[in-house]
């Protein structure tokens, strides 16, 4: 029963450990110690015997994304890979997207005033030409 | 209510780190110790493996310093404690926020004397 706890602790840790790979060593390893030492300390002040309740302790932690976050947010960075890497996919298709609208536009509007002194251009000359004559 | 979690999310950040520090103002305490204190408060409750990160952020700034300890029964502690720019720190929010609080009352109509 004992091994099947420490399965649990170490199954947890190791979840979150695999979420922080965008953190710096030091910090990844500190917030694993300060983990380990929470359940610990949970186990033992609590007398906790049970992998329910051992389950319960990890609970309360948080899920191991959560707690990932967590660490993201105040270290000032962001998670290293399953969010942003659709958005950079996204990002280069948007911008794209949004130059072709605005290269259309622009040309929609060189039309629309080449078509406007256009129409003002040519009786210009006329008036002007038989003015001279 | 679906508006209760974002709303008390935004609220948590950047008030309950000076929590933290009000928490070791006297003494030092062990993060287990802390974790448990904060999730005692209903306002304040969130995941507690969210703490950790705050401490050790806190402590990276120098406002809050650490050392681990033997425990007379049981696994070694990690006690936290106050330094000086910490104690700074924590003044300087305490006359920002009574300031900040009663501009908020006024305008949102939850002071007293609203």
């Amino acid at each position: 029963m004992k091994i099947k706890n420490t399965d649990v602790v170490a199954e947890y840790l190791h979840e979150v450990d695999l979420r922080l790979t965008g953190l710096p060593v030091l910090q990844r390893r500190e917030l694993l110690a300060d983990l380990a030492a929470h359940i610990a300390t949970e186990r033992t002040e609590r007398n906790i015997q049970t992998e329910g309740e051992l389950i319960e302790v990890l609970e309360k932690l948080g899920a191991p994304e959560v707690v990932a976050n967590a660490a993201y947010e105040e270290a000032g960075t962001r998670p290293p890979r399953p969010v942003p890497k659709q958005r950079r996919n996204w990002l280069p298709a948007a911008i794209a997207a949004g130059a072709v609208a605005l290269v259309l536009v622009v040309c929609g509007f060189f039309a629309f005033f080449a078509m406007a002194t256009g129409h003002d251009g040519p009786p210009r000359p006329v008036h002007v030409v038989p003015g001279p004559r | 209510m679906a508006d209760a979690a974002p709303l008390s999310t935004s609220l948590r950040r950047g008030t309950l780190e000076f929590c933290v520090l009000a928490l070791v103002e006297r003494e030092d305490r062990y993060g287990t110790e802390l974790v448990r204190r904060l999730g005692d408060e209903p306002n304040l409750a969130a995941s507690e493996g969210t703490i950790y990160p705050l401490l050790s952020r806190l402590r990276r700034v120098g406002w809050l310093d650490s050392k681990w300890s033997e425990s007379p029964s049981g696994p070694p502690r990690r006690y936290y404690g106050l330094t000086p720019a910490g104690r700074a720190a924590l003044e300087h929010f305490r006359s920002e926020w009574v300031s900040f609080r009663q501009t908020v009352d006024r305008l949102v109509g939850t002071g007293e004397v609203a």
